[in-house]
């Protein structure tokens, strides 16, 4: 870990740039319920640059309850707005590229660098071949180089959580809305080809109400589920991707802990940071946990072992003083880990910022119900998220080189600029 | 009506006012009465200078304010703010000194509107039309006669039902902007001593009114949609001497519109849909026995009907959701008064309460809450001074057969003391309240929301203030000026839990208020006009004391209370033509910590009525919001701009 930022200062000092762009931090701020103030901030190094960002850039709000943020390519971001109904684009300066209401009530995003993949609670979408419509939820597929829904299946009711990995779509299905509809909550989760969108296998997790963020690791998922707040306990699945293409039994696929993930993280080392408690309205009470969990050891060994409480330094004693705990994320560049306090929900939420190593470096204010991260590469470092992006599904814009002059040919490797920002070409 | 008419029927109206309290009887409480006391005289005092903070509109005044409910009447009135959520359909309740709106007890004719479930009175629901006056108290009515009921609220608004004089049948049809028709016919009667009235109202609205909103970040041009509302309104009234009983039935179906968010397109829009049906029937019967003794009994059935559906396909935002909710409430009141002096008279009374709560959620089971409440009150008075004290007793217990259980049974007792001067024209008084809001049956018990270990939100209030009054031959003048300090606690609050993803009701919160209510009534009548002008105005300060670790919220004003408002009314009347004009100023308010963007900007409101009335026929023409000033109450939901109303009513 400090081995990586070590690194990183090297290359860094190497390339004669300054640390200005070292940690470069998106977080959505959900802002009130039908109030239209999502906001995003902006978080540069040590310091909020905004906390509008993109009404700074683009002069326009961002909507109503911005639930998801993920980076499809290296000048692409996309954002899920779900009370507006909107997904939105963005590039990594922040200005608006394209939005659509193809997938109302968006919850989740994930990618593969050519498509964006998006959980709904909906029952329709509009595609580019017709209207769909489902009983229960599904997920679409937008192409990013039209921003038009190209397919969308149906999966569980109500669907959140969504992940990629090796050509498939990992999908947690809630049925959250189980406590108003006439159908139960879901148990499963559903994997997809990513490239036909044909649902490959449904995974019984046997725990109900599969919500919240998923965090990935590799071929890891961690899960969570708050169960029903009566009789059904929160708990976490760890479930192992591979498996469940491989095609083992359901029970091989994944382990249940007695944990809640309320927030989770992927930490640097490839484990999950769960943070959560396990709540009855029978009781009224809590049981709150901080955990680390090491995917690998806990698969291996059915649960009974990798989960730890290596959370570093004082990450876990600062969040236990935070008015209400709001979500974790650790900066899979650079292994800075933040937190977010959500505070009293009236007034400004506050962002925290820890060192690799859990130390304390400041809390800022940010804006109401601060809950969703994404990290931006450090200035000389690349979009590491997906496989390389081709040409035809993202029209590079022009390319200078550090002199400013136009380049038609980068080399791989070296350093240029493009839409104001330097990067290394790395295109194959 | 000319002038004296107007008067004469104020006088008739305050007559009856006191006479409801004043005509005697006995109780049915434990309390023995003596029945050789005398007979006191009391009731021009109680009315002429009442000791309690009052403010009162009536009769003419009322009738020439451009009002539809009766939240548009109220919102003329020092200390009150209005929580709207837009047009004909929007949920419209009462706050009155930032107590909150469960604080507000409203009042038919005495006995209280309930809502076991969630605590609120929808003013929307109620018409101006078949009312005679509307007057609101802080803390509470101080007459000699009241149910336990009638004391146990922070403010309490009286929605007098008007007797009838003669026999008369009015019909009324009116039209307004945004597709708005009403259609209204009252048929009165009083014969033999006996008097009442039916009255039928049907209205139905498409409330699409435009909007707009503007500002660095946008410009959002739209119409409301989803607003609608279409209503049915029945009453009817039975009145003799000491007896009055009256029926209420409402029935309609209303558009639910949400805050007005970023969309792309008009595609999705859609909250969901409501039905109510309202009923009740209460009744009221007081006697005298002799000068000191006087009973008075209420009893009062209550049905609640509510459906609430989210359209779909159009919301595709929520759950597809389809519940009904069903409430009973059986209320009997005795109360007794004993003048047991020339100086001094003692009230008695208890009432009891049962309400039933069902629906069809998942998890729920039907509750039932017993609420009994007795109360002894005493008034003193010599020469100038009075003194009313009085002492509240509340016990509630629920029974359910939800897996949480109930609720703890709740036992509370809660004082008030009210010190009153009056030299001449001018009373001083000062006054003292301690009164709490039980958690209702939805903060208990709401699947996935219920918190069963919920305390009381308590307020205590205390008051200082000056009235005065003027009446020579041709003219009358009255101010009034009360200065005010409340202290809340425990207040009942829906917050996230800490790391879960669900809320629950809690405890939490603490508002300290200081605030200045003030009034000032004149009228004048010279030949044949009568010029009146109604003002109040408003100034608090209300600070958030919840957490003193948190220097973003403690000691900061509490979302949306306004520094300071005002309104002036100014009536004119000459011969067959009246002319109102009414100005209502509201200064701006936070509505969170987080930005100080995060404001509602302040409002003037401009509204001009204009009433003719020849033989039979009366055209009334109205404006509201004359300069189409675009304002909101909550963020994103959008008031009606300026809009008109035409009517025309025929009687004989």
């Amino acid at each position: 870990m400090k081995l990586k930022t070590f690194f990183l200062f090297c290359i860094l000092c190497f390339t004669g740039m300054t640390l200005s762009g070292q940690e470069r931090i998106i977080l959505l701020n959900e802002g009130n319920w039908q109030a239209d103030n999502g906001k995003i901030t902006y978080f540069v190094n040590d310091a909020v640059v905004s906390n509008q960002w993109f009404r700074d850039v683009n002069k326009q709000k961002l909507g109503d309850t911005p639930n998801d943020i993920i980076q499809v390519n290296p000048n692409l971001i996309a954002i899920s707005v779900n009370w507006s109904n909107i997904i939105q684009f963005i590039d990594t300066d922040g200005r608006a590229v394209a939005a659509t209401e193809d997938v109302p009530n968006n919850r989740k995003l994930a990618t593969d660098g050519t498509h964006v993949y998006v959980s709904s609670y909906g029952h329709e979408c509009a595609t580019v071949s017709g209207f769909k419509y489902f009983t229960k939820g599904f997920v679409a597929k937008i192409d990013i180089s039209t921003f038009k829904v190209v397919d969308a299946v149906e999966v569980g009711y109500e669907p959140e959580g969504i992940a990629y990995y090796n050509g498939y779509l990992f999908v947690a299905n809630t049925g959250g809305y189980a406590f108003q509809e006439d159908h139960e909550y879901e148990t499963t989760v559903t994997v997809l080809d990513a490239a036909t969108l044909r649902t490959v296998r449904t995974i019984d997790t046997g725990q109900i109400n599969l919500y919240g963020k998923l965090s990935q690791s590799g071929r890891y998922l961690c899960i969570n589920s708050p169960g029903d707040y009566y009789d059904v306990p929160a708990a976490t699945i760890i479930l192992d991707c591979d498996a469940a293409i491989a095609g083992l039994n359901d029970r091989d696929c994944f382990v249940k802990l007695d944990y809640a993930a309320t927030y989770s993280c992927t930490a640097a080392d490839g484990s999950f940071y769960a943070i959560g408690s396990r709540y009855s309205y029978y009781t009224g009470e809590y049981t709150f946990n901080y955990v680390s969990i090491d995917p690998r050891r806990v698969m291996e060994s059915g649960g009974a072992e990798g989960v730890g409480d290596n959370i570093p330094g004082s990450v876990i004693a600062d969040i236990q003083k935070m008015g209400m705990p709001y979500g974790i994320y650790v900066n899979p560049y650079t292994g800075y880990i933040y937190g977010t306090d959500a505070g009293s929900f009236a007034a400004a939420g506050a962002l925290y910022q820890w060192t690799p190593d859990g130390k304390l470096l400041g809390k800022h204010k940010v804006y109401i119900n601060p809950a969703h991260f994404l990290a931006l590469p450090p200035d000389g470092m690349e979009f590491n998220g997906v496989e390389p992006v081709t040409d035809t599904h993202c029209p590079p814009s022009a390319i200078y080189n550090l002199q400013g002059i136009r380049v038609t040919h980068p080399l791989p490797g070296q350093l240029y600029i493009s839409n104001g920002k330097k990067f290394i070409y790395n295109h194959q | 009506m000319n002038c004296s008419a107007i008067r004469l029927w104020r006088l008739f109206a305050a007559a009856l006012i006191s006479l409801s309290c004043s005509t005697g009887v006995s109780a049915s409480v434990s309390e023995t009465a003596d029945s050789t006391l005398l007979l006191t005289e009391v009731h021009v005092t109680a009315t002429r200078r009442p000791l309690a903070t009052a403010q009162t509109l009536a009769g003419a005044d009322l009738r020439a304010l451009s009002s539809t409910t009766i939240a548009d009447a109220l919102k003329y009135f020092a200390g009150v703010q209005i929580k709207d959520y837009g047009g004909l359909g929007g949920l419209k309740t009462i706050n009155v000194r930032s107590l909150g709106s469960q604080h507000v007890g409203v009042y038919i004719d005495g006995i209280r509107l309930t809502n076991a479930q969630n605590g609120t009175v929808d003013l929307g629901k109620f018409s101006l039309s078949t009312l005679e006056s509307v007057e609101l108290y802080n803390a509470n009515k101080l007459d000699r006669c009241q149910s336990p009921t009638e004391y146990a609220s922070g403010a309490t608004v009286y929605l007098q039902t008007r007797r009838p004089q003669t026999d008369s049948l009015s019909v009324l049809a009116a039209a307004g902007s945004f597709h708005t028709y009403r259609a209204r016919a009252t048929a009165e009667f009083n014969r033999r001593g006996w008097s009442g009235f039916i009255d039928a109202e049907y209205l139905n609205s498409k409330g699409d009114y435009p909007f707009r909103y503007k500002s660095e970040y946008e410009d959002t041009v739209g119409r409301r949609r989803n607003s609608d509302i279409e209503f049915f309104r029945t009453e009817a009234a039975l009145f003799k001497n000491g007896f009055a009983s009256h029926f209420y039935l409402y029935r309609s179906e209303r558009g639910c519109p949400g805050g007005i968010v970023r969309r792309l397109s008009d595609k999705y829009t859609n909250i969901g849909r409501e039905w109510d049906t309202d009923m009740f029937l209460q009744g009221s019967y007081t006697h005298r026995f002799n000068s000191s003794h006087q009973v008075k009994f209420n009893l009062k059935y209550t049905h609640e009907y509510l459906r609430y559906f989210t359209d779909y396909p159009e919301n595709q935002n929520t759950a597809r959701v389809d519940n009904h909710y069903w409430q009973n409430d059986a209320y009997a009141s005795a109360a007794y008064v004993w003048n047991a002096t020339k100086w001094l008279w003692l009230n008695a009374g208890y009432d009891f309460r049962a309400s039933w709560l069902d629906a069809d959620l998942k998890k729920f089971s039907p509750i039932r809450r017993h609420d009994q409440k007795a109360v002894l009150a005493m008034q003193f008075h010599y020469s100038g001074f009075r003194v009313a004290a009085s002492v509240l007793y509340q016990h509630y217990r629920d029974y359910t057969s939800l897996n949480v259980g109930a609720a703890d049974p709740l036992n509370r007792t809660t004082p008030s003391v009210t010190l009153g001067y009056t030299l001449n024209d001018l009373s001083l008084r000062a006054w003292y309240k301690c009164i709490f809001r039980v958690p209702t049956l939805n903060d208990l018990y709401y699947t996935q929301s219920g918190n069963r270990n919920l305390k009381p939100e308590y307020t205590r209030q205390w008051n200082i203030g000056a009235e005065y009054h003027l009446t020579p031959a041709n003219w009358l003048l009255s101010a009034q000026a009360d200065i005010y300090l409340n202290h809340i606690d425990n207040r009942i609050v829906c917050l996230p839990l800490r790391g879960t993803y669900t809320w629950s009701m809690m405890n939490y919160g603490k508002t300290f208020c200081r605030g200045l209510n003030s009034t000032l009534s004149a009228a004048v009548t010279m030949n044949r006009w009568r010029l009146s002008l109604l003002t109040s105005f408003t100034w608090q300060r209300d600070l958030n004391r919840t957490d003193p670790e948190d220097e973003d919220t403690y000691n900061k004003p509490i979302c949306y209370a306004p520094t300071f408002s005002c309104g002036v009314t100014a009536i004119a009347e000459w011969r067959f033509l009246s002319l109102t004009v009414s100005n209502l100023y509201v200064s701006s308010r936070m509505w969170s910590y987080a930005d100080p963007e995060d404001r509602l900007t302040p409002y003037n409101n401009v509204d001009i009525k204009l009433t003719g009335q020849l033989r039979h026929w009366m055209l009334s023409a109205e404006v509201n919001d004359l300069f189409d000033v675009q304002y909101e109450h909550i963020p994103r939901y959008p008031m009606p701009g300026r809009n008109v109303k035409l009517s025309l009513t025929y009687s004989f």
